[in-house]
């Protein structure tokens, strides 16, 4: 008994030193990912690729914590929104400087927020328009507003705001803004982020050194990054990802297929970390009177949606095509991790009777529905197999259509669809994003759903002025109590990011937008 | 005819072909349904983000003046810019020539070395068991998936034998050999499998001819008959046969590039058809035309060496 109790009480105190392991510095950590970076650069990164590694080089006026919705100070030290939203004043953190060490200055930041506004550059000033002038102050900036804008502290945490060096993109060659961004792209660049860009092979490997300025400090009150540098390859396929892995030849493998999650966590090698992302996959429902050909749609009334959507077995989707790994939708109109995510639980719970009722009265029964999915998506075929059981069950007769991503785009576009198979991820740590682009009709016609609700979009365009928190979210909670009983989409499951790393790997983080955050990462020796 | 007017005249052949290429490619990536744009802009763009693209690609114009302008530019070496890597093609084309070249040369080396001998043992036992044996072995081969191939190879030689590295390419002449070996033997395997079939059946061909019976009369040494008399004559229809393979192995490099990570020309081409770069697609494909051509060029010449008569008809 005594043995037994010392055993046990060894064991809880080396837990205890587990748990408290203090960080080690140096090494280099090596990270197979399924697609280069091809553009990292604030305002032209248009690709998830790009996007997600922006903030490991160029760092934001102020940063989001790891749970993708708390901002916390960044670059700037502090802001202050005047009392009618309409002026933000920015103020500078001390001694802050580029990785050549040259200092961050109030007129970097004017040029980084007007690249960031300029609609001629890249795809995001949008995120912006409510921004008229920025102005230097002694140690910061200041933005004049059109109009409030609640989303503007968000975007100040976003990969789109980061701060260049104007004097680098003076000096880059490039007859334009884009051909210096591409310039600039490259070893040498001064840089805000925690890491420097030291070299690169098109289409195969890259690396990130530390930067030696880097402001922010670590849990052992040294700067960081921890790690000395970053080194990435690129493989493309799945499986050779994680061999490399299994291997020993890299220490992280990204976009892990779920199918292999379990058996990954098995192994005591190897770290299988599911973090919790703002992914949603769905499937827009075509909601307009007619179909594409001009024939009657089954589907354009709601009662019609909502028996789709009731005869859908969730549970059962995310058991076969998540292998566990996901979970129901609970908010309509985005993750649960998203900001103003209203919680009413898993939507449309799986009720065949409900769904058989609902199918016979709106004159669903009978009809024959076209899904089109994403030619050689196995996950996609899975759902199909499974929808078409689930649907037949009300008298749905499905057919499938498979068509390559460009195909289904155009069709979403177009609305030459019934059903379609869909997914997204949020870029900004704000619901407004996604909310335009499920909901609001002037966006993209509600996802290419043709679903039009006037209430909705006065709420959505009243909620993008609103700055009063408790207001927005009531509206937000309206909106989405609309968008459930409408049901312009079939409402599926949120996906983690799955990434497996070796055990001695700590620290690495991918957040709910999908930003691969290496900062805070080392690896124990 | 001379041999540098032969080779002139091939030369000459391939400008038609080139041409043909080049109308064919340009239709047929205007023919892949979905709208390039949308495929670039990703679903997130607004139309107008959409119709600043179609300018910049010059999509808005008549299908007939795209074409002078695709042909115009290419002629002066210009082949547009990648949509998808925001670089110039031919400079990113360029890049990549070198490592889908080592990788096709490898396996056309390594298909010859496992091909090579195997035909001989097999033909000079002709329907012996180790004909059979080495026959049915090769069928295996044959049958089996490109992909599957490389999976199977990846994960015993290299991620648990630790043999080889799990993809990538390397940086000196000796990484590549080392990097490179498992991709060019999944290709070496399978293009081995058709040459073996071949050159197997043109050594027993070859075997039974006049000619070799008449040097085995005149008391000539078996290695000699069989290197000087039946190799080189066996090999004529074979060099024809790897020739047309190493279109193919090309082709396959789509799949082996992408499973082992190689960053060479085919995954590049499987990037570039997902995203719908105009561009890219018709840089590549144009690419791959001219190697393919002067492939068939140094096969010619290599038959024409081999056997005389072609030089002179």
């Amino acid at each position: 008994m005594k043995t037994l109790l010392i055993a046990a009480l060894a064991g809880v105190s080396m837990l205890a030193i587990n748990s408290a392991q203090a960080v080690e510095r140096g090494g280099t950590l090596t990270f197979a990912r399924y697609d280069d970076s091809n553009l990292v650069d604030p305002v032209y990164a248009d690709r998830n690729p790009d996007i997600w590694m922006v903030t490991n080089l160029y760092d934001t006026l102020l940063r989001t914590k790891a749970d993708g919705k708390t901002i916390v100070p960044g670059l700037a030290s502090g802001y202050e929104v005047s009392a009618d939203g309409k002026t933000i004043s920015i103020t500078l953190r001390d001694g802050i400087k580029f990785s050549d060490g040259s200092p961050i200055t109030a007129a970097d930041v004017k040029f980084s927020l007007e690249r960031a506004v300029n609609p001629d550059f890249g795809p995001w000033s949008g995120l912006l328009g409510s921004v008229e002038s920025i102005t230097e102050t002694k140690n910061g900036v200041t933005l004049s507003m059109k109009n409030p804008d609640p989303t503007i502290i968000s975007i100040l945490a976003t990969f789109n705001t980061a701060i260049v060096s104007k004097a680098a993109f003076e000096a880059a060659p490039g007859a334009n803004d884009q051909e210096k961004a591409t310039a600039l792209f490259a070893p040498g660049t001064p840089v805000s982020g925690p890491f420097t860009l030291k070299d690169r092979t098109r289409g195969s490997t890259m690396t990130f050194s530390a930067n030696p300025h880097y402001w922010r400090q670590g849990e052992d009150g040294k700067p960081l990054p921890y790690l000395d540098e970053v080194s990435f390859v690129v493989i493309p396929d799945d499986a050779t990802r994680i061999l490399k892995l299994q291997a020993g030849e890299v220490n992280g493998a990204e976009f892990v297929p779920f199918s292999r999650v379990a058996e990954l966590k098995a192994d005591p090698a190897i770290n299988m970390e599911l973090f919790p992302s703002t992914r949603i996959i769905y499937a827009p429902i075509n909601a307009r009177e007619t179909r594409a050909d001009g024939s009657p749609n089954p589907m354009a009334t709601k009662e019609a949606r909502q028996a789709l959507n009731y005869a859908t077995n969730k549970g059962a989707l995310v058991q076969l095509i998540t292998h566990g790994t996901g979970k129901s939708m609970t908010s309509p109109l985005m993750a649960s991790t998203t900001q103003l995510a209203h919680d009413g639980g898993p939507l449309y719970p799986y009720d065949p009777a409900k769904a058989k009722e609902l199918a016979k009265s709106s004159g669903l029964e009978g009809a024959e529905i076209t899904l089109t999915t994403l030619a050689g998506s196995s996950d996609d075929a899975t759902l199909f197999a499974a929808i078409q059981q689930m649907w037949g069950a009300i008298g749905v007769n499905v057919k499938v259509e498979q068509v390559d991503n460009p195909t289904r785009g155009a069709k979403n576009r177009s609305g030459e669809f019934d059903v379609h198979t869909y997914g997204w991820v949020n870029d900004v740590n704000d619901p407004a994003q996604v909310a335009g682009w499920l909901g609001y009709y002037p966006t993209r016609k509600a996802v290419g759903t043709g679903w039009n609700n006037a209430e909705f979009n006065s709420l959505f365009e009243a909620s993008n002025t609103e700055i009063d928190p408790e207001k927005r979210s009531e509206q937000y909670k309206r909106m989405q109590e609309i968008y459930r009983d409408a049901a312009p989409l079939l409402f599926l499951y949120e996906t983690p990011f799955a990434v497996a790393l070796s055990a001695n790997v700590n620290g690495y983080l991918q957040t709910p937008l999908g930003n691969n955050e290496f900062s805070s990462a080392w690896i124990a020796k | 005819m001379s041999s540098l007017s032969y080779l002139v005249s091939r030369l000459l052949q391939i400008i038609p072909t080139f041409l043909l290429v080049m109308v064919v490619i340009f239709l047929l990536v205007r023919m892949l349904p979905g709208d390039p744009a949308i495929a670039m802009a990703d679903a997130k763009a607004t139309e107008a983000q959409l119709e600043l693209i179609r300018q910049k690609l010059g999509l808005n114009e008549p299908l007939p003046m795209q074409f002078l302008y695709f042909v115009k530019n290419t002629l002066t070496g210009d082949m547009g810019t990648s949509i998808l890597l925001k670089a110039p093609v031919l400079e990113v084309i360029l890049e990549r020539i070198p490592v889908t070249a080592f990788l096709t040369i490898y396996a056309v080396c390594l298909s010859i070395l496992i091909a090579g001998p195997l035909a001989f043992v097999a033909a000079l036992n002709k329907n012996g068991m180790l004909d059979i044996a080495i026959r049915s072995g090769f069928q295996v081969g044959l049958s089996t998936p490109v992909f599957y191939i490389g999976l199977l190879l990846l994960t015993f030689l290299a991620a648990s034998l630790r043999l080889f590295p799990v993809g990538g390419y390397g940086t000196t002449f000796l990484q590549h050999l080392h990097h490179l070996m498992l991709p060019a033997l999944t290709v070496a395997l399978y293009t081995s499998a058709i040459i073996m079939r071949n050159l197997r059946s043109a050594v027993i061909e070859v075997l039974d001819a006049e000619y070799v019976q008449f040097a085995r009369s005149k008391g000539l040494s078996r290695s000699v008959i069989l290197g000087r008399h039946v190799l080189r004559n066996a090999l004529i229809s074979t060099v024809t046969l790897l020739g047309l393979s190493i279109g193919n192995l090309m082709s396959g490099t789509l799949v082996t590039e992408t499973v082992f990570a190689v960053p060479g020309l085919g995954r590049l081409m499987l990037e570039a058809i997902f995203a719908r770069d105009y561009p890219l697609i018709q840089g590549l494909t144009l690419t791959f035309a001219v190697m393919v051509s002067l492939v068939f060029l140094f096969t010619d010449m290599v038959q024409a060496w081999l056997d005389p008569r072609l030089r002179l008809s």
